[in-house]
């Protein structure tokens, strides 16, 4: 306990070196000003500002990609509040309640209850990471290639069957991403796989062109011609953000409650952030006194998702760094920024960088609060944000993304790679496959290939090892339990064609 | 998107994985397999392609009915707009391709232009010249922040 603060404070003096403040405030404030803007959610805006990282230092590289996460996913609820636009399929379920605040001429307390739930989910968040980490390090410290294998396995399957949609499509697709990561040099035999005779394929994909194709790239090309911006006769000014004492009354329980999911499901290697709100927002609709409120502007229909998207983000951390198992989409970029700066996360991370650690705790606090101040006077300056036409902000972040992508390593091949990887992530989406499973597989699939190889070479190609030891046998059983409740799911579904998704429950 | 008729969504997904996966087990068994015990190069990439090609299988086996698919992560828009959106696909494709083409055979400010310019008139929306205003202030920006401030290492203008 001692121990924990001690290495908090240090965590402080970390966070508030002059160099690394910058950068967190920098992430904050880009990350929000992006992620205001209609279709740009936390992943397009970390992956266009990944280049940026290869240019710093370590600690601060880090701390601007956190702060981007958490900026851009507090810009995603404004347009979703104020527009009834969610940039980003989370705020989906805040819609439902913000918009019609915002109609009701309440859209400024909406936004003051947002603000208020997600600084609260996010502060219990970071208090849970601060805890459990040190804990999970102990059990990690025990892991050899065969445990981190099936431990990788189970983050695979969770992360590709409890997204929305069809678990099918969720496996395929993240099979796609490990065979993109396939692509390369065998480290282990120096093969050239898949290259197609092309040298610069030899050290691989680049991440930053993947994302950049699917995430931006393939988005604009179904979003194009197809999207219309509704201009808001939103006006909100900062003493309209001040909320009723009657709606924080109203809002304190549900905001709390939300932060109990988030948190609960971001422990949970794999479930992405989308379930999570929506579980927010139908419990909170199931115990309601009047659940007919719901969906005429409720404001228990906003803190709740908000809170529980919040301390969800904080929670992932956990697994992502003490682990090295992302939880979703956005913490593989994460985890695939610290690899590229030589800094592999894992048990070891916590003792070899202190620094990132520790810093990265009490960043995410001074972001939060960074979050709190900037966003009351700005307020103005987003609404504004939102009025911009798509037929300029897409070529603008074309643009962007090409001069990003080739800053990389100073190649255009690599810009050649985002077209491919645009056309191939718009037929996927055309074809209604979720294409974020395709990041976890592609981050962990040379880890995953690396570790299975060492362990098959130590167990002298004995498959049952996986089963033989304890810790590693505990988790291909979880996988084993994914896999059944799936199969029952579909046999349920089968025979009783009226039992119904938790998602259209919501929509209704 | 229009597809024959008695294919649906899923269907087409299925066979999408059908053909992926038979491609990159093909080219997988021409790395060396080794054994379970020591793993050759091609080891997993086929292990992978066969996988993909079984789920391949179970979608199209599972797939709704055309038409009845259930739409997990809607497209944006209201869905009125139906059938390819040729110009809108072609300029963006177009506008990355003359990004990297011209920042081989023209350089950076040309590239710039060139891949706003074109992209931008994907939209129906915009005019030629409410696309070469874009693209003026762009290179503009370009020019200032990444050439300036940044030093981007591609040259501001280049013939090869």
């Amino acid at each position: 306990m001692h121990q924990t603060l001690m290495d908090l404070w240090y965590g402080f003096g970390v966070a508030l070196q002059p160099g690394n403040l910058m950068w967190s405030v920098f992430g904050v404030l880009i990350g929000n000003l992006i992620g205001v803007l209609p279709g740009m959610g936390a992943l397009t805006t970390i992956s266009m500002l990944l280049p940026l990282t290869y240019v710093i230092a370590p600690v601060p590289a880090i701390l601007m990609l956190a702060g981007i996460f958490y900026g851009s996913q507090y810009g995603g609820a404004i347009g979703a509040i104020l527009l009834n636009l969610p940039s980003h399929p989370p705020h989906a379920v805040t819609c439902l309640d913000g918009y019609p605040m915002t109609k009701a001429g309440r859209g400024g307390a909406a936004l003051g209850i947002t603000m208020m739930a997600s600084f609260f989910a996010a502060s219990v968040g970071i208090i849970v990471m601060i805890f459990l980490s040190p804990l999970l390090v102990e059990i990690a410290f025990k892991f050899g290639p065969t445990e981190i294998c099936s431990i990788m396995l189970l983050g695979l399957l969770a992360g590709a069957t409890m997204s929305r949609g069809s678990p099918l499509k969720g496996v395929a697709m993240t099979i796609f991403g490990l065979l993109c990561g396939v692509v390369g040099t065998d480290v282990i035999s120096g093969t050239m796989r898949y290259t197609f005779d092309f040298p610069d394929l030899a050290d691989g994909v680049e991440l930053g062109a993947l994302c950049m194709g699917l995430f931006g790239i393939a988005d604009f090309l179904v979003s194009v011609n197809r999207t219309t911006v509704k201009p808001s006769d939103a006006k909100v000014s900062m003493k309209d953000m001040r909320p009723t004492r009657a709606e924080m009354k109203q809002a304190f329980w549900p905001m709390v409650r939300g932060t109990m999911v988030g948190t609960l499901f971001g422990a949970m290697p794999g479930t992405g952030p989308t379930i999570t709100t929506f579980i927010a927002y139908a419990l909170e609709r199931k115990i309601a006194k009047d659940p007919t409120r719901f969906g005429k502007g409720a404001i228990e229909g906003v803190a709740a998702p908000e809170a529980s998207a919040h301390s969800k983000t904080q929670v992932d951390f956990i697994p992502t760094l003490s682990l090295g198992i992302p939880g979703d989409a956005v913490m593989a970029l994460i985890l695939g920024a610290l690899i590229i700066k030589g800094i592999q996360p894992g048990p070891q991370l916590i003792t070899e960088h202190p620094d990132i650690f520790w810093g990265l705790v009490a960043s995410f606090w001074i972001g939060n609060v960074l979050l709190v101040i900037m966003n009351v006077p700005m307020i103005g300056v987003w609404v504004r944000m939102l009025q911009v036409p798509y037929k300029y902000l897409y070529p603008a972040a074309l643009f962007f993304i090409c001069v990003g992508v080739y800053s990389t390593k100073n190649s255009l091949f690599d810009v050649g790679e985002v077209a491919v990887f645009g056309i191939i992530g718009a037929i996927f989406l055309m074809l209604d496959f979720p294409v974020s499973p395709i990041v976890l597989g592609f981050v962990l699939g040379p880890m995953l290939e690396e570790n299975f190889r060492r362990a098959m070479l130590l167990s002298r190609g004995d498959l049952m090892v996986f089963l033989q030891r304890p810790i590693s046998a505990w988790f291909i059983g979880a996988c084993s339990l994914l896999i059944l409740a799936q199969l029952v799911a579909y046999v349920r579904k089968l025979r009783l064609p009226a039992v119904r998704e938790p998602a259209e429950l919501v929509a209704e | 998107m229009r597809r024959p008729k008695n294919l649906g969504k899923d269907h087409l997904g299925a066979l999408m994985l059908l053909a992926l996966g038979a491609a990159v087990f093909a080219l997988g068994l021409g790395y060396r397999m080794g054994t379970l015990n020591r793993m050759g190069a091609g080891f997993i990439p086929v292990v992978l392609g066969v996988l993909m090609m079984l789920v391949g299988v179970a979608l199209g086996v599972t797939a709704a009915p055309p038409g009845q698919e259930k739409i997990a992560h809607p497209l944006p828009g209201d869905g009125t707009h139906k059938g390819p959106e040729w110009r809108g696909w072609l300029c963006i494709i177009g506008g990355v391709v003359a990004f990297v083409v011209l920042g081989e055979h023209g350089g950076l400010l040309p590239a710039t232009f060139a891949s706003v310019f074109i992209s931008a008139m994907g939209d129906r929306n915009n005019t030629v010249k409410g696309a070469a205003v874009l693209g003026a202030i762009l290179t503009l920006f370009c020019l200032i922040v990444f050439h300036y401030g940044l030093t981007l290492q591609l040259p501001l203008f280049q013939w090869h």
